[in-house]
């Protein structure tokens, strides 16, 4: 067992894949420069080549086109986005050639990308710069779409996307988790497809949480907060909104009855709205209470701090909702206001 | 081969072209053929000038109009004609249809029905193979209209910004749909990439294919011989509707006269004497396709689910 932050386990994958195969290039704007993606790409261009750890121009949907070509011509591209909002200039390239090329042609093709982009959430970073896409993406078939919450699920899916998986794989990380250091199991890896499963984080008894990226850490915090008071919570990491391990879900919703789905993004047509959906067919009489969804409100993001703390759930309104669905009361509330400052370690701009 | 050969070999391989899309139109009223078609009908010079110039491992990127480029880059009959069928011998088994051919055994690669998409993946094919030391070349074809999309300018820029060795055809038929080339743009197609630094070619009788494919295969040779980006422009005239088997002159956006000129200039439809000395053959090599294709099974359940990922 050794600790390793989410930005230093992004580094490790990055490293891994350039040795791994040498067909594997990096492409993304800034890759290359002193910052190197938040520090995940530093001195990789040293140690490989400008070539390998490409910078781009400011051309999201020809690059991801390039991507897409260079790999239909035998090259692993990985693709960076330090903001996934920067992804919608790509979506032709992503949604109608990338998803698309292995069916439109009958098989013929694969198409192995590999796209990073980061989820902005932290400080005043408004509304072009903190959005959270993946049940837009998630909704069309023919793509991946994983949202690593740990050091340790970068270390396994990342490798497992980059070098084993043939088609394109969309990597949302969460800024905020960068700086926080995680254990990391080094010899318990989970290989093969099984690196893109859901995680069963905690076992509990009273209500399910099920949640993504960041979510999933929030979970934790309430989780153990209301360990105090008696109350049991079961989590899972639900890793990737593609993937979805219904089995896992539905087992623990039979237990406990109760689920709260906690995503960070939107909660319309969202990862929440997916859930309800497979329990509405698939688990139809399991809940004793009806399902919450945790996310942010149906506004774009404030960039002041005063309405952005009441744009995006706080650890004071989890725990609520958790103590409601139980029927709990006479139990304190957390007054935290902002889950940024728990987690927000860095600095300035980003 | 003399150039008398050459002629006739080109010239049979436009005929079958034009016959094969004109069988495509007397057939496609039964609505045995399940998908839109964009019919190549006048413009198949540009597609035999360009292919005859290439060989299987050069790849080639083009449009949802590509049964031209599909027939001259060696695209089997048989699989094409059960892919409109919507069979599942089709080049795509059936999930293609006619904007989306492929033939990666003679290097058509794709297809796209979204205008000027295939551009950057061929700028990346063609990067990628420069840094794995592949022979092939990557050329790609797109219209007048994919010049006016935003990942034009982005693809012509990393081209030339990483000398590139892709050639860019730009098929020029002066119509997006039904909007004339001069509604739509306030640049010249050439001096626009020429302020890339991207060297172009223009070539000015689109009929000729002979003289398309002596000018492309030089060109060919020099972007192999001195790694770079270049663009040749090929007028053309597509004789058909946009989409469809039918003509559209009573739509008031162009005349039959304007066709004339093209016409005119057209071998197959000047050099009646060899037509008649090739039809039959090509005939029968479409009778066998159709076949072919009216034989072949409908995809199934499974097939459905097939190649998503």
């Amino acid at each position: 067992m050794k600790t390793m932050s989410y930005g230093d386990a992004l580094a490790s994958a990055m490293l891994s894949a350039l040795e791994d195969n040498e067909n594997t290039v990096i492409f993304g704007q800034g890759a290359d420069d002193f910052k190197g993606v938040f520090g995940t790409t530093l001195g990789l261009p040293e140690k490989f080549g400008k070539h390998r750890v490409q910078d781009t121009p400011l051309s999201e949907d020809a690059m991801t086109g390039i991507c897409v070509g260079a790999a239909l011509n035998g090259l692993k591209p990985i693709h960076i986005h330090i903001r996934a909002d920067f992804l919608f200039l790509a979506l032709n390239q992503i949604l109608n050639m990338a998803a698309k090329y292995k069916y439109m042609f009958g098989g013929h093709y694969d198409v192995p990308i590999f796209i990073r982009a980061v989820i902005g959430r932290s400080w005043g970073q408004g509304a072009q710069h903190s959005q959270s896409p993946q049940s837009l993406l998630a909704h069309f078939p023919g793509l991946k779409v994983i949202m690593p919450a740990t050091s340790q699920s970068i270390l396994e899916s990342y490798k497992y996307a980059i070098n084993d998986y043939s088609g394109p794989v969309i990597s949302l990380e969460h800024r905020l988790l960068y700086d926080v250091k995680f254990d990391v199991e080094e010899s318990q890896l989970r290989k093969g497809s099984d690196a893109l499963k859901s995680y069963f984080v905690r076992s509990g008894t009273d209500v399910t949480i099920v949640a993504t990226s960041i979510m999933v850490l929030e979970a934790i915090r309430a989780a153990k907060y209301l360990e105090n008071y008696g109350i049991s919570c079961e989590i899972i990491d639900l890793h990737s909104p593609t993937d979805i391990d219904e089995e896992l879900i539905l087992n623990s919703l039979n237990k406990t009855g109760r689920i709260v789905v906690a995503d960070t993004s939107w909660v319309s047509f969202g990862v929440s709205a997916e859930i309800s959906r497979i329990i509405c067919q698939k688990g139809f009489g399991l809940l004793k209470k009806p399902l919450v969804s945790l996310g942010m409100v149906a506004t774009p993001c404030p960039t002041a701090k005063a309405l952005e703390d009441l744009y995006y759930p706080n650890q004071g309104q989890f725990v609520e909702e958790i103590l409601q669905l139980v029927d709990k009361k006479d139990i304190p509330i957390p007054t935290e206001k902002s889950m940024a400052d728990v987690y927000k370690k860095f600095k300035g701009p980003f | 081969m003399n150039d008398k050969q050459l002629y006739k070999k080109m010239f049979k391989q436009a005929l079958k072209i034009r016959l094969v899309e004109e069988d495509i139109i007397a057939r496609y009223q039964t609505d045995k053929i399940q998908s839109p078609v964009h019919l190549s009908i006048g413009q198949e010079a540009v597609a035999v000038g360009i292919c005859e110039s290439l060989s299987d491992e050069d790849l080639l990127f083009s449009t949802y109009r590509s049964h031209a480029f599909y027939l001259a880059k060696g695209g089997d009959l048989n699989k094409m004609m059960a892919e409109l069928y919507g069979r599942i011998d089709g080049c795509c088994k059936g999930k293609g249809g006619s904007m989306h051919l492929a033939a990666p055994e003679v290097g058509f690669v794709g297809t796209s029905a979204i205008v000027a998409s295939s551009l950057p993946n061929a700028v990346g094919a063609a990067m990628a193979g420069q840094m794995l030391g592949k022979k092939g070349l990557v050329v790609v074809v797109f219209g007048d209209g994919a010049t006016e999309e935003g990942v034009y300018h982005e693809s012509l820029n990393y081209a030339s910004l990483h000398k590139i060795p892709v050639v860019f055809v730009c098929e020029n038929n002066e119509y997006a749909v039904h909007s004339k080339i001069a509604d739509r743009q306030s640049y010249s197609i050439l001096e626009h990439a020429n302020v890339y630094g991207i060297e172009t070619h223009q070539i000015i009788d689109g009929a000729d294919f002979v003289n398309i494919h002596h000018t492309f295969s030089e060109l060919c040779a020099s972007v192999k011989n001195d790694p770079r980006p270049v663009l040749i422009e090929i007028p053309t005239c597509r004789y058909k509707e946009h989409v469809g088997p039918g003509e559209d002159f009573s739509g008031g956006y162009r005349t039959e006269e304007e066709l004339a000129q093209w016409k005119a200039k057209d071998a197959l439809e000047v050099n009646s004497e060899l037509v008649a000395e090739c039809k039959d053959e090509v005939l029968a090599e479409i009778a066998v396709s159709v076949e072919f294709a009216e034989n072949s099974p409908f995809p199934q359940e499974k097939d459905l689910y097939d190649h998503v990922i």
